[in-house]
This record gives C-alpha cells, sequence and structure tokens, in this order.
C-alpha cells in the first residue's frame, strides 16, 4: 500500500509540474516537451487505478500522435520563442493573463460544481456493488462489447477512417515526374564486375573515365 | 447474429463492392471507366434487392431498423444517384475530375445514407451522417486545381462541421436527460414536461436543417453549388436532401412524436424561412447553378411544410415532394450538361439566349422543367405542391398555405424569365453539338416523367404513403 502511495505522489507532483510549465516556459517547443511528459504522468496514473487501456490510449494516441504533430507544427511555424512574458521580466502591452485566468476559473467552478454534485447525491451507486468481474482486463472486457453488440459502429467507424484515408490521398497525392527512385532489385543485383574496373594510372597523366 | 447479417445484406454487399472496386481501381491502370461500369452495375444490382425487401425488422439490439419506408427512400436514393452518375459522365471526362476515386466516393456516401435512413439510434444515426458528409466535403474539393472549388470544399467543410458538432451536442443532451440513445427508449421517456429534453431536440433540428440546408442555415448552398463542379452539384442538390427530408421524418415519427407541438412551430417557421428567401433572393441571379441552389432552398421549404402538419399524408406528401423535386433537378441538370460553348462549359443564364432557334429539344425540355419547377399544370411540380398543400390545409394550418401560394407566385417569375431569356431574346452564339445519348436520355426520361405523371397521380402517393404507415 505504502509503495501505491508513493507512485502515486510522484506521478502527481509529475503532472502538476509539468502541467504548470507547459503555460509557463518561455519556449514553446519546451512546453510541447512538458505537454508529452504531463501526458505520460497521468497515463501512468490511469493505469494505476486499474484502467490499463485507457492509460495505453492515452499514451499511443496522444504522445504518439497529437503531441508529435503539435511539435511539428511549432517547430515549422517558427513560434519557438514566445515574446509576451507571462510572469516575470518586462510587460508588454496585450498580456493575455487576465482572460486565461478567467477562462481557468471559470473551468475550475465547473469541475467544483460537478464534483460535488455527485459527492453529495444521495441515491447513488458506488462502483464496487457494480457486477464487474476483477478477473478479466479492461482491454478484453471492450473487446467483448466491441465485436458483439457494437459490431456495426465497429465497422462503420472503420469505414470513416477509410474514407478520411482515401480523401487525404486524393486531395493532396500528385504523382511527380521525372523523379529518381530507388530500385532495390537493380541494387542487389548489381555485380562486382559491372561497376568495378582496375585501371593502371600512368604518372602526372592521370586516368580518363568514360562516363 | 447471424440473422443480424442476413437482414443487413444490402448494406453488407455495398460495403464489400466498394473494397472490391477500391483494389480494381488501385492495382488497374486508368481504371476510371472500368469503376464507374461495375459502379452502374452495382447500384442496379441494389435497386433489384432492395425491391424483393419487404417486412418490418429490428436488428443489432434495435439499432438498426428495416421496414418499407426506408426502403422505399433507399430506393429513390439509388435511382437518383445512377440517373446523376450515368447523365455526367461526359461532364465528368471533359473537365477532367476522372479519378477512380469518384464513383466509388459515390457509393461511400450513399452507404452513409443508408445507414442514416435505416437508424433507430443516436449514435448509428450520427456515424451515418459523418460518412455521408465526409464523402461530399471531398466531393466537392475534388477538382483540387481549381481555386473555387477548393474554397466552396474548405467553407463546407468548416459550416458542416460546426453543424455537426451542434447535432452531436443534442444528441448527447438527448441522451443525459432520456437515459438512452435508442429512438423508441427516447419516444418513451420524452414528454414536453421534460424541459432538457425539448432543448435538445432545438439542437438535433438546427443540424438536421444545416443538412438540408433550410432557411436560417442556408448560408453555405449557393456558394458551395456554384463553386463545385456541375457533376458534384447535381449530386448535392438531389440526394443528400433526399436522405436529409427521410431522417426529419424518422426523427418526428418515433423519438420526437410526443412533443410535436413544440416541434411544429419551429419547423412551420423554418419552412415559411425557406419558402420567402427561395423565392425573392433567386430573382437577382445571373448564374444558374447559383439559381438553382436558391430554388432548392426554397423547394425544401414546400418539403417542410408538408412535414410541419404532423400527420401521415403530410408525410408522404413530402417525400413525394422531394421524389417529384429529384425528377425535375437531374432533367434541369442535364440541360446544363449541354450548355458548352467552344468546347467550354458556362453557367450564365444569358448564355440561354434565343438558343430556341437553334436547339428546339433543349428548349423545349427547359421549358417543361421550369414549368414544373414553377408548378404550373398538368405538370408534375404541380402535383408535388398540390399535395403537400391539401395535407397543409386538411390540418388547418392557413397561413402557412397561403405564405407558400404567394411565394409560388413569386418564384414563378425568375422560371419563366429564363424561359423568356431562351425564346423571345437574340441569339448571341449556340451551342456545341452534343451527340452522346446519356444526357439527352435522362432530360427524355425526366420530361417524360413530368408530363405523364397526371395521368395516374395517386399511384405514388399511395405506394409512399402504405409505406410511411408500415
Amino acid at each position: 500500500m505504502i509503495t501505491h502511495t508513493i507512485f502515486f505522489y510522484f506521478f502527481s507532483i509529475i503532472a502538476i509540474y509539468s502541467a504548470l510549465m507547459v503555460i509557463t516556459s518561455k519556449n514553446t517547443v519546451n512546453s510541447v516537451f512538458f505537454l508529452i511528459l504531463d501526458f505520460i504522468s497521468v497515463g501512468c496514473l490511469f493505469i494505476m487505478v486499474g484502467a490499463e487501456f485507457l492509460g495505453m490510449i492515452l499514451l499511443i494516441v496522444y504522445v504518439g500522435a497529437v503531441a508529435v504533430l503539435f511539435l511539428f507544427v511549432v517547430m515549422m511555424l517558427n513560434v519557438a520563442e514566445q515574446k509576451t512574458s507571462w510572469f516575470r521580466g518586462r510587460v508588454t502591452k496585450g498580456t493575455h493573463i487576465p482572460s486565461g485566468l478567467f477562462v481557468s476559473i471559470l473551468i475550475f467552478l465547473e469541475l467544483l460544481v460537478v464534483v460535488g454534485g455527485w459527492k453529495y447525491k444521495t441515491n447513488i451507486m458506488s462502483s464496487g456493488s457494480l457486477p464487474i468481474d476483477q478477473n478479466t482486463t479492461n482491454t478484453h472486457e471492450l473487446g467483448n462489447v466491441m465485436y458483439t453488440d457494437y459490431v456495426l459502429y465497429f465497422q462503420l467507424s472503420g469505414m470513416i477512417l477509410l474514407l478520411a484515408m482515401m480523401g487525404a490521398i486524393i486531395l493532396t497525392y500528385r504523382k511527380r515526374e521525372n523523379i529518381k527512385r530507388q530500385s532495390y532489385f537493380k541494387q542487389v543485383s548489381r555485380e562486382k564486375s559491372s561497376s568495378v574496373e582496375l585501371k593502371d594510372a600512368e604518372f602526372d597523366k592521370g586516368v580518363k573515365i568514360d562516363d | 447474429m447471424i440473422e443480424n447479417f442476413q437482414i443487413l445484406y444490402p448494406e453488407i454487399f455495398l460495403s464489400l463492392s466498394i473494397l472490391i472496386i477500391l483494389m480494381v481501381g488501385v492495382f488497374i491502370k486508368k481504371s476510371y471507366n472500368l469503376v464507374t461500369n461495375l459502379t452502374f452495375l452495382i447500384l442496379l444490382i441494389l435497386i433489384a434487392i432492395l425491391f424483393n425487401e419487404k417486412g418490418n425488422t429490428l436488428i443489432f439490439s434495435d439499432v438498426f431498423i428495416r421496414d418499407s419506408f426506408s426502403n422505399i427512400i433507399k430506393i429513390l436514393i439509388l435511382i437518383s444517384s445512377l440517373l446523376i452518375l450515368y447523365s455526367s459522365q461526359i461532364f465528368i471526362k471533359e473537365n477532367n475530375i476522372n479519378k477512380f476515386e469518384y464513383p466509388i466516393i459515390f457509393l461511400i456516401a450513399i452507404l452513409g445514407m443508408f445507414f442514416m435512413v435505416s437508424a433507430n439510434d443516436l449514435i448509428l444515426f450520427y456515424l451515418g451522417l459523418e460518412l455521408q458528409s465526409l464523402a461530399l466535403y471531398i466531393l466537392t474539393a475534388i477538382d483540387r486545381d481549381n481555386l473555387r472549388a477548393t474554397e466552396s470544399g474548405i467553407k463546407f467543410f468548416i459550416l458542416s462541421a460546426l453543424s455537426s458538432g451542434l447535432l452531436l451536442y443534442g444528441c448527447s443532451l438527448l441522451y443525459g436527460f432520456t437515459g438512452s440513445t435508442n429512438f423508441e427508449i427516447i419516444n418513451n421517456e420524452l414528454t414536453s414536461e421534460n424541459i432538457g429534453a425539448v432543448f435538445a431536440m432545438v439542437f438535433i433540428l438546427v443540424g438536421l436543417a444545416f443538412k438540408v440546408s433550410a432557411v436560417p442555415f442556408h448560408m453555405w448552398t449557393p456558394d458551395v453549388f456554384e463553386g463545385s463542379p456541375s457533376s458534384i452539384t447535381s449530386f448535392f442538390a438531389i440526394v443528400p436532401k433526399i436522405a436529409g427530408i427521410a431522417v426529419f421524418i424518422r426523427f418526428m415519427q418515433v423519438p420526437f412524436e410526443n412533443i410535436l407541438i413544440e416541434w411544429q412551430s419551429i419547423v412551420i417557421f423554418l419552412s415559411i424561412a425557406s419558402m420567402i428567401l427561395g423565392a425573392v433572393a433567386a430573382i437577382g441571379q445571373k448564374n444558374i447553378k447559383r439559381l438553382i441552389a436558391y430554388s432548392s432552398i426554397g423547394h425544401i421549404g414546400y418539403a417542410l411544410a408538408g412535414i410541419a402538419t404532423g400527420t401521415l399524408s403530410g408525410y408522404s406528401s413530402s417525400i413525394l415532394y422531394i421524389a417529384i423535386y429529384a425528377v425535375m433537378n437531374l432533367g434541369i441538370f442535364g440541360c446544363i450538361f449541354l450548355m458548352k460553348k467552344d468546347g467550354k462549359y458556362t453557367e450564365e443564364i444569358n448564355d440561354l439566349s434565343g438558343i430556341s432557334t437553334k436547339h428546339p429539344l433543349i428548349s423545349i425540355s427547359f421549358l417543361i422543367i421550369l414549368f414544373s419547377l414553377a408548378g404550373i399544370p398538368p405538370l408534375g411540380g404541380f402535383f408535388a405542391k398540390f399535395y403537400v398543400f391539401m395535407s397543409v390545409v386538411e390540418s388547418e394550418m392557413y397561413t402557412l398555405a397561403i405564405i407558400g401560394l404567394l411565394t409560388t407566385v413569386i418564384s414563378a417569375f425568375y422560371y419563366l424569365k429564363i424561359i423568356k431569356i431562351i425564346y423571345f431574346d437574340e441569339i448571341v452564339k449556340p451551342f456545341d453539338e452534343n451527340k452522346n445519348f446519356s444526357i439527352s436520355g435522362t432530360i427524355f426520361i425526366s420530361c417524360i416523367f413530368l408530363i405523364t405523371f397526371f395521368l395516374y397521380p395517386s399511384i405514388f402517393n399511395d405506394l409512399i404513403l402504405t409505406a410511411v404507415s408500415k
């Protein structure tokens, strides 16, 4: 139990610290790296409460795809250095702290209402009383309904993804002419005799290679 | 489980054939013609399959519904897509958008509409809707070197994503206040005292109104219609509207049955606003595709007037309306595919001036279709409006009927103006000759349908009425 607590505090401190660093660091690339760290530590927290599927999905989708995409965008758009400082240093005009604070206070209050509403509800059912088989994993349970009750939705989502892929190819792919491509067959079947030649080099004259 | 798949087989057939022709397109070089012909074959087989479908079944734990209503809508969607793809062949090739993905994305959009129409659950409905809209975004921008096409693609993408967000917000509220995503359970839980759910209904209505481009959510329509290639515009003007109206009726019949009063007042507003804007804003247009965009907004207003009654005859009249609207638009887009001067396609109304001397057949088909769009008897468009207004008057909504009739008169002005330009103005330059059968055949089918509809109008009405009432 004590190890569990230690790990919990370890990951949550990293999560909170990196979340703070995401918004305070001056370099946008650093912000994105802290975002990735944040996702990873939250993913670890998910795994600790037994939601291993959610944790892994968070790692794969957010770290593997979304955050890397962010990184690409940030590096390509050349917005690495932030002009206006947040807390220290000179304060230029057009700072966005007030609006940011307003939005975060609003979200905090909303969370308070939501959590408070659940906490003090009388007829709430605890998750312990739900008929959950503790021996099967989340992934197994999800797969059980995904391929039986929800197979229609699952296949239809597959069609949507296929269409999205086709659309991206149709709208952006251009066949380029006169492009030199690598030919593995030619490379592998090349022999020493056809490519290496031994020549005697005469003094002060060199060798003429016909090209 | 296996029974589910047996009932789902039209959709499974469509999905598998999409995957197969995708492989055909990838591995065979220059395969546009082959893929298109295979697409025609798939559409024909699907029509045959759906004609033989009967019964009323709920499958996949009451998520997917197969009934006569969804079947009739699917057949409508298939026939109109088949004719659109058939008549736009020449246009597609001459504008260099003949990529093999074109018909495949067409089929995927149809698959999305199939699930939309058959959905009995909010999640399935949303997935179908997204599949359809995603295909439409790609189709709008498929002419990627054309600045206007890409602009309209981006515009449509952003606005449609916003409306999907609103729709999804409504869906989540509805789930929160009724405790289920299933239409039947929502219907049982929903009463007018459930304020939150009524609130959710408004959001869902906004999303749906955007998809069928009813005022005040019509802003994207003229730009997208004008910017995208005509072959795509004809698809936009017809097929998503059929699916959208069908979903409107499904929502009204099943989940929102008990809050009809709340829903009705909003639909009446949408209907009146669309009719008025469609009639007034089209007057000043110089581009024929823009004019058709505004006219389609007006026509959606009439179809919504049928839905606003909340009666079975109203629902069936609006389906009949949208079916006849589809036939008329097939014809008029066929005529637009023929508007070609010196090898370049034109879209200006003034280019039509005086063509009656050189092209009597094109002019007479324009005449028939435009008269029908204006709702002049004895053409098909008159009967469409007749059934809608009859059901509106039957449910004693006289204001709606009077405004509808007034806007019909106003919109007749701009339809007749085009006829005047065709028949009484000086000829500037004749169109290029077209010897291909596909376009003229489609126009011919459309005109014959509109002319002969008065012989036995009740046959379609009865067919749709029995389908709607199950």
